[in-house]
This record gives structure tokens, C-alpha cells and sequence, in this order.
């Protein structure tokens, strides 16, 4: 800029060269650009976040956010010393709701593919769980209430609805019930892509039901099944709203509950964090798993 | 489909033969779980009917239009704010993973999908502890939008990645050869043909952020408590008619537009996504 004269004629030199140049520099840009935004969002938003979360984790109680912070790995030994039953839990319930999942869900994914023709209708009352499990397991704590639209039915059943609402097994079926869609598109997928032809040739030569089954269906769906089954794992780790509505003390000893309790309430955001980056270390590797079990959403 | 009907009988079909009480048990167990489906939001409802002195009202359903109101207008408010955001983080995202080269793209697409998998109390805690100390947003309506537009935009990627994939590149070219500069060309030719992907990721992105409560407990305050956050928070002190009519009101207002998507384009590209 200094020298006007100069730069007006090297410009004029090597304008062609510069402008192909800049053509080709444009075409590299436009992907990384048009992508800028959602980073820019990510990295505020998720990325920054998550770091701050690790290094809270490592101090003391909310020291962190005094002059001094103390920086200590006691909140990692207490998790993993006096809250071990509350990680155990909820694995524990995790994986017997995506167990019961697998269960029920197997069957009526097969059903759905094979026989059903009323599919839409299927597709479309199976958003209802998707809407969240507040709305579940409120709906299913209204289902059981001792003066509840089902009472009668219960009684004349001779069940005691109160003695079911504050359970482990309602607590599961709450949790089942919402990640059920999940375990149906996953294993659903899988069963369409197997022919119905081989299932009619093993039927042809002899095999019995369980062995079409065993032999035939199970193992042409197996990636439909670990998939779905990690999926529901994942999304059942996370659990907070159904052990509070359906479950008792000792159903609310789940990871969620409680950092939520000692974040929130007590200020000890150091434990919190902690007890955040173990329940996210599962999750991740959950879905890691899963993620490598399906041909994932993008087809990546 | 058609080779899985069975082989024609060659007698006449008896009412009671194996494979037809076979076939009815089959279509009673996936009736049995599509009741299961709607049982907590017909409960709800009714629960919300219910008159103090028997019979039933519509009473409750004036405190959502009354004391639930505020609650309600800023669900509203909320959730078209992070569509809107959405669209402009999406579009632009999907466009670019599909069409242009981009080093590194596997590990970027899953730094992008970081907050999908985090539970929901850990993206909690961890952009409370943030907005307290380090943006000084807490319990602010910019809070909320941003842990919605970060957790949900991912989500609005799928369907239009997946759109994207299908386009052929002819209608591209072709509106390039005939003059059309690249905005032009997205603008007039590929937008309006990627409207069915757009609107899966719109639906997708409402469901979600209109019914989410767990980060939002983490974050909001009392200024800004969204609709499904008060329905947590009520279902904590009592389990009143007003309380069940909110419940019933959000749920209704989510199938409808549910609804009113899947007879307008059908469920094709919600494939794979967190709908069905």
C-alpha cells in the first residue's frame, strides 16, 4: 500500500495467476465454511462444556470457582468408593430395561415386518413414548393411582396397584417402555433385510420354530439386535424422571438423580462433575459399541 | 411381502385352525402394546376430565390457558427460535458433508454429534457450571437456546443429509449449464426438492425441544421455566387435574403435528433417526 505505483503493476502482472488461485483456494474453503457454524455452536456449547466439567471434576467441592482452587482426585475414589452401589444400579436397571426390551421387542418387530399391513397406524401410536418418559411415567402413575381410571380392573384382578408403583419391575417397564420404539427400528431394519424364503426352505426341510429361529433368525439379525439393545442401554444409563415417579429409594440411587442432588442442591460441584464424567464414560462407550455394531444413521 | 403369504390352503380354512388362532395371537400381542402406547396419554387425559365431585369438567383445562400460559408461550417461543437456528447451522452443514471435501469429515461429523449422545443430566450439569461461571448466562432464555440448538441440530442433519444423498446431481448441473450461479441454483432448484428432508428435521427438532425438561432443570430458572419443566415441577408436589391437563395438552399439540407431517410426507425420511 505503501507504494501505489508498485503494487498497481505487479497486479496487473499477475492478476490471471492470483485470480485461478484464489478460485482454487475458494473451492477448498466453501465445505469448512459452510460448516463453521454448527463447529462454532458444537465447541461452545458441547466442546467447552465438557472440558470445563473434566477439570471441575478434579477439585475440591466448588473451590474451583474461588481464587484458589484445590485440586485433588478425592471426588473419582469417592465415586468409585461410596457411590459404587449407585453405578451398579444403574447399570443394573439399564440393563434389565433394554433385557426387557430385547425380550418383547424381538417379537414384535418380526410381527411387524411379516405380517402386519396396518404399519402407518403402528408407526404413528409409537410416537407416544417419544414424546419423553415424563409424560409415561406420569401417564403410568395415573394408570395406577388407587382411584385411577384402571382401579376397578385391578381390584377385580386382586392386585394392590400401590404396592407396583413403587417398584423395581414398574420402574424397569417405565424405562422399557420409552426406549421400546428403539429396540423395534433396530431390529425391525434387520429383520426386513432377511428373506422370508429362507425361513420357508428351513421350514420345508424339517426345522421346528425355535430352531428357524436360532439357526436362521437370530444369527441374520444379530447386528440388529446388539445395536438395539446398545442403544436402549445408552439411552437408559441417562435415566432420571422414571425412578422418581415409579421407584422407590432404592431405584433413585441412579447416577443421574444423584449428581443432579449433589450439584444442584448440596454445591459440590467437584463430586457432581465427577459423577457426570463416569455416567458420560458409559455412555460413550455404549454407543461407541453400538455405533459400531450399526451401519449408523449417516450410512458412515 | 408377497412371498411371505402363506400357501394357499387346498381345503376349506376351519375358524379355529392353528394358523389362524396362530395369526390372531400375533396381532393381539402388537395390539396389546399399541394400547400399552396410548394407555398414559388417554389416562392422562382422563385424569384431567375428572371433576372433584364426580363426573367430568373441562375446568382444569383453564389453568392452562390461565397460571400455565407464560410456561407455554415460552415452549413456544423457545422451540421456534431453535428451528429456525437449526436451519441455518443445518442446511449449510449438510450441504457441505455431502458436496464438498472436506479433510477429516469422519471425525468432525462425530465431534458434531457429541452433545446427541451425552445424557441428558450430564449436558445439565455441565452447561450449568458454565453459564454460571464462564458465559454468565444462567437461567437466561440464551442459555436455554443454545444447549437446545446443540443437542437438537444434529438431529436436523439426518433427514436432510439423507435427502441430499438422493438428489441427483442432474438437476444441479443442469440449472448450472443453463446459466444459474451456485446461490441461485440452491436457492430456486435444490431447496424446494429438499423440503420433505427439511421438514423430518423441523418435526424432529419441535418433538424434542417442545418436550425436553431434564437439561432444562439444570439451566432455567424461574423466569424461564418451559411448559414440560413445570409439568416436572408439579408432578413433584401433587398429581392435580391441572397438572395432567398440561401433560395432556403438550402430548396433544405433539401428536397432532406428528400427525399432520406423516399424511403430508409420509415417514420416509424420518428413517433412522430418533422417530421412527
Amino acid at each position: 500500500m505503501a507504494h501505489p505505483t508498485v503494487t498497481l503493476s505487479t497486479r496487473e502482472a499477475v492478476a490471471p495467476s492470483r485470480a485461478s488461485l484464489w478460485k482454487r483456494w475458494k473451492g477448498a474453503l466453501i465445505g469448512p465454511g459452510l460448516i463453521l457454524p454448527a463447529a462454532i455452536v458444537t465447541i461452545l456449547f458441547s466442546v467447552i462444556p465438557l472440558i470445563y466439567l473434566v477439570i471441575v471434576s478434579f477439585t475440591e467441592e466448588s473451590s474451583f470457582f474461588f481464587n484458589n482452587p484445590v485440586y485433588t482426585t478425592a471426588n473419582y475414589s469417592t465415586v468409585f468408593d461410596r457411590y459404587l452401589p449407585h453405578i451398579q444400579t444403574t447399570i443394573r436397571l439399564a440393563l434389565l430395561a433394554s433385557l426387557v426390551n430385547l425380550v418383547f421387542g424381538y417379537p414384535f418387530a418380526y410381527i411387524l415386518v411379516r405380517r402386519v399391513r396396518y404399519r402407518e397406524l403402528v408407526r404413528t401410536l409409537m410416537v407416544f413414548p417419544l414424546f419423553g418418559p415424563l409424560y409415561l411415567a406420569f401417564g403410568i402413575r395415573y394408570v395406577l393411582l388407587p382411584n385411577g381410571p384402571l382401579a376397578p380392573v385391578l381390584d377385580f384382578l386382586g392386585i394392590n396397584a400401590t404396592t407396583l408403583l413403587i417398584s423395581e419391575p414398574m420402574t424397569v417397564f417405565g424405562m422399557a417402555m420409552f426406549t421400546f420404539p428403539f429396540m423395534v427400528m433396530n431390529v425391525g431394519t434387520a429383520l426386513s433385510n432377511v428373506d422370508p424364503l429362507l425361513e420357508e426352505a428351513a421350514q420345508t426341510l424339517g426345522a421346528k420354530p425355535w430352531q428357524i429361529f436360532t439357526r436362521v433368525l437370530f444369527p441374520l439379525s444379530r447386528s440388529g439386535i446388539l445395536a438395539g439393545f446398545l442403544m436402549c442401554f445408552g439411552w437408559n444409563l441417562g435415566v432420571f424422571v422414571v425412578p422418581i415417579l415409579l421407584g422407590g429409594t432404592a431405584q433413585q440411587r441412579v447416577l443421574s438423580i444423584t449428581l443432579h442432588q449433589k450439584g444442584l442442591s448440596q454445591f459440590d460441584y467437584g463430586l457432581a462433575s465427577a459423577m457426570g464424567i463416569v455416567l458420560m464414560a458409559l455412555a460413550f462407550g455404549v454407543t461407541w459399541l453400538s455405533l459400531r455394531f450399526s451401519r449408523g444413521a449417516l450410512g458412515a | 411381502m408377497s412371498a411371505a403369504v402363506a400357501p394357499t390352503p387346498t381345503y376349506r380354512r376351519a375358524l379355529l385352525a392353528p394358523r389362524r388362532i396362530s395369526a390372531g395371537l400375533q396381532h393381539a400381542y402388537i395390539w396389546l402394546w399399541l394400547v400399552l402406547f396410548a394407555l398414559p396419554f388417554v389416562t392422562t387425559t382422563l385424569h384431567s376430565l375428572r371433576a372433584p365431585e364426580g363426573g367430568l369438567t373441562l375446568e382444569s383445562y383453564r389453568y392452562v390457558f390461565g397460571s400455565f400460559k407464560e410456561n407455554l408461550l415460552l415452549s413456544v417461543e423457545v422451540t421456534v427460535a431453535t428451528i429456525v437456528l437449526n436451519l441455518f447451522i443445518a442446511i449449510p452443514a449438510a450441504y457441505a458433508i455431502v458436496r464438498h471435501p472436506i479433510p477429516g469429515k469422519r471425525f468432525i461429523l462425530s465431534t458434531l454429534n457429541l452433545a446427541l449422545y451425552t445424557p441428558g443430566a450430564v449436558m445439565g450439569i455441565s452447561l450449568a457450571i458454565t453459564y454460571a461461571f464462564l458465559f454468565d448466562i444462567p437461567r437466561t432464555f440464551v442459555g436455554l437456546l443454545g444447549a437446545y440448538v446443540v443437542g437438537t441440530y444434529p438431529l436436523m442433519l439426518v433427514p436432510i443429509i439423507v435427502a441430499l444423498r438422493d438428489l441427483p446431481r442432474v438437476y444441479e448441473e443442469a440449472a448450472r449449464t443453463l446459466g444459474a450461479n451456485r446461490l441461485t441454483t440452491f436457492f430456486r432448484v435444490e431447496l424446494p426438492l429438499l423440503g420433505p428432508g427439511i421438514s423430518a428435521g423441523i418435526l424432529l427438532t419441535f418433538v424434542i425441544v417442545f418436550n425436553e425438561f431434564l437439561v432444562t432443570l439444570f439451566i432455567a430458572g424461574p423466569n424461564t421455566t418451559t411448559a414440560a419443566l413445570r409439568v416436572y415441577n408439579l408432578t413433584r408436589t401433587g398429581f392435580l387435574p391441572s397438572t395432567a391437563a398440561l401433560a395432556a395438552t403438550m402430548q396433544f399439540v405433539s401428536f397432532i403435528i406428528v400427525l399432520v407431517f406423516f399424511k403430508t410426507f409420509g415417514s420416509r425420511y424420518l428413517k433412522g433417526t430418533y422417530l421412527i
